[in-house]
């Protein structure tokens, strides 16, 4: 009893081990990695890559996978970048609402077509993809400075606004999946799809919805990608569609659903954030970034099956 | 009955996806002259051998069940590897090296996924980003090194006017449609894909055929990889997007199989299905272009023709 209980507060904060241990080891590795900039840049940095992760927790949980989450985002900063003219409210508006359309697809095709959700988001992803391209052919476009200024704001070096939508993203990702009734039929939904059925539970909508917050939460990232960079992108977004997936999977959510938490996935994301900041202060080449990411995702994995034990997953 | 109306759709698919090429074709054909020589048709065919050596490894992996997304970096890897080792100007021993590192990625793949129990998304995701690091890390991004000499005489030559490539992507179909439908190894890989429970419990070694199947995949791969260098010569560095190296073009190889119309569960489908899936897309890019339409259309098109064809007969996949 007390060995399950324990293996269970191991599989909830592991990746919380894995955290403090890679912060104290590059803390003595490099001088540089204790520094408040050091630390705002990562910040910054985990925003997009937390964010994509949040809808992307919601999605795996139902048993679903959304590989267009990189090319709404990339989709967020080409309409931001030609509509942020009209003013910032309207451009923001104007994001969210095609998220919204966007996702309500993904979900409608899934739940109400049956499509399996890895091909229906694929191929919106192309489909996003080449819209991207005609909305933006290159990238460009007209970011506001105070929009920018606004979004990045940084108190003494220390970046406030990035931190509170961390904070904001990580209290409603796990007060929305522990303690709300939306939250509990996800995790219905994904360990057990005919039995959330049978107890009464909309799958279909719980579907559609899962794919929305999913849709929403990537425009937002993009939307803050665009301040970042300044620009509108058509591809911008691309290299957080892996990204989302590694740290959902590192953060402890199951490929098969129904196991998991965003409090995993956003710990992974400042993992995924600091890599680059200690390999760059190591003057090792950034390119080695690729292969710690992989085998730190195929490492977590690992243990995590070790903590369950194999039948789990 | 319902249900029944829609397995005959999906089983009568290959032929309303050869009906559709030569409607595009023969509308094509009328509209621009030139689109129905035999030269032209060669030339797409030619053009999308890669992708369609690669889009058959992965309909192998698919009908077992599972899904390769490192198919794409090894497709790189071994375009760079092999770039770097024909330096100077060997032929055989770097191509056998080519083909071996593509076979044993397949079977680390393999073993990781039926031996560690590691979800196939999960390994092929960690494989694909591993070898996007690898490749960076050994080249700096840039292409080194050129094709030998023998290769490019392989990847370019012709058989009475026919390129010995496509000829060689059409007999791997032929090849590996026996194998999926008659050979015990087949049966049990689709068998895999339908149900692994009872495979399990038939006795059937799961694991052997997963990693045969892998290292198969990793081998296609670095098959096709050492093909398209002998077409480009040397290693023209196209995989610098940020995804990770050949995501495009592994997520394309997915695409023809699901427009082929291979079950994504797994199970159901076939290599000749993918062969059309393949040779569907690639006349349809033809067009696009021949109107004059980018490459963003051409993704576009990719995407509507997948959403399209999966929602007509998605259904079917509920029959499991």
């Amino acid at each position: 009893m007390s060995n399950s209980r324990l293996k269970n507060l191991l599989y909830d904060w592991h990746i919380y081990v894995v955290l403090v241990v890679f912060w104290i080891a590059s803390s003595f590795a490099s001088p540089f990695f204790r520094t408040i900039d050091t630390f705002s840049t990562i910040l910054v940095s985990a925003v997009p890559i937390a964010l994509v992760g949040f809808g992307q927790t919601f999605v795996v949980l139902s048993q679903g996978f959304d590989l267009s989450v990189g090319a709404v985002a990339s989709m967020a900063t080409a309409i931001a970048s030609v509509s942020m003219h009209w003013g910032i409210g309207p451009a923001i508006l104007l994001t969210l609402i095609s998220a919204f359309f966007i996702g309500s697809l993904n979900g409608l095709g899934v739940s109400k077509l049956n499509i399996d959700s890895f091909i229906m988001t694929l191929g919106m992803m192309f489909f996003l993809t080449g819209v991207n391209f005609l909305i933006r052919p290159s990238p460009g476009g007209f970011i506001p400075s105070h929009y920018k200024k606004a979004v990045l704001y940084q108190v003494a070096s220390f970046p406030l606004v990035p931190f509170l939508i961390l904070l904001l993203s990580a209290v409603v990702g796990i007060l929305v999946l522990q303690k709300r009734k939306f939250g509990r039929e996800i995790y219905a939904v994904g360990g057990n799809p005919q039995s959330a059925k049978m107890s009464g539970i909309n799958v279909d909508l719980v579907r559609i919805k899962v794919f929305i917050v999913s849709a929403l939460s990537a425009s937002l990232a993009g939307l803050f990608i665009a301040a970042r960079i300044g620009s509108g992108n058509a591809e911008a977004g691309a290299p957080y569609l892996f990204d989302s997936f590694i740290v959902v999977f590192m953060g402890g959510t199951l490929v098969t659903g129904g196991v998991g938490s965003y409090r995993g996935t956003i710990a992974s994301a400042l993992i995924i954030a600091s890599i680059g900041q200690i390999l760059q202060f190591l003057g090792i080449t950034i390119w080695y970034h690729f292969i710690v990411k992989g085998v730190l995702l195929a490492g977590v994995a690992g243990i995590q099956l070790f903590i369950v034990g194999r039948g789990r997953a | 009955m319902n249900g029944l109306r829609r397995f005959q759709i999906y089983s009568i698919q290959p032929i309303i996806l050869i009906i559709a090429l030569i409607v595009i074709s023969t509308i094509a054909g009328l509209l621009t002259p030139g689109f129905l020589t035999f030269r032209h048709i060669k030339m797409v065919l030619y053009c999308n051998t890669m992708l369609g050596i690669l889009a058959l490894a992965q309909t192998l992996v698919i009908l077992s069940g599972g899904i390769d997304l490192s198919i794409g970096a090894t497709y790189w890897m071994t375009i760079m590897l092999g770039s770097l080792l024909m330096a100077k100007g060997d032929f055989t021993i770097p191509s056998i090296v080519c083909i071996i590192t593509g076979a044993v990625i397949g079977i680390i793949n393999g073993l990781g996924i039926s031996r560690l129990k590691i979800p196939h998304v999960v390994m092929t995701l960690a494989m694909m980003i591993i070898l996007t690091g690898a490749l960076y890390v050994t080249t700096g991004g840039g292409g080194r090194g050129r094709a030998a000499p023998e290769l490019i005489r392989l990847s370019t030559g012709k058989i009475s006017g026919f390129p010995i490539i496509t000829l060689m992507w059409i007999l791997l179909t032929i090849l590996f449609a026996i194998i999926t439908k008659l050979t015990a190894f087949g049966w049990k890989m689709r068998a895999l894909g339908s149900n692994l429970l009872a495979c399990h419990c038939s006795g059937i070694s799961i694991w052997r055929v997963q990693v045969l199947v892998y290292m198969i995949s990793g081998t296609l791969a670095a098959f096709a990889g050492l093909l398209y260098l002998g077409w480009a010569r040397t290693p023209y560095p196209t995989f610098q997007s940020g995804a990770g190296v050949g995501a495009n073009i592994m997520l394309q190889s997915i695409a023809a199989v699901i427009i082929g119309g291979t079950l994504f569960s797994g199970g159901k489908g076939g290599v000749e299905r993918t062969f059309l899936g393949v040779l569907v897309l690639s006349v349809l890019f033809s067009v696009l272009s021949m109107a004059g339409l980018g490459v963003e259309w051409q993704i576009m098109l990719n995407g509507i023709i997948i959403l399209v064809i999966v929602g007509t007969y998605s259904r079917a996949m509920v029959s499991q």
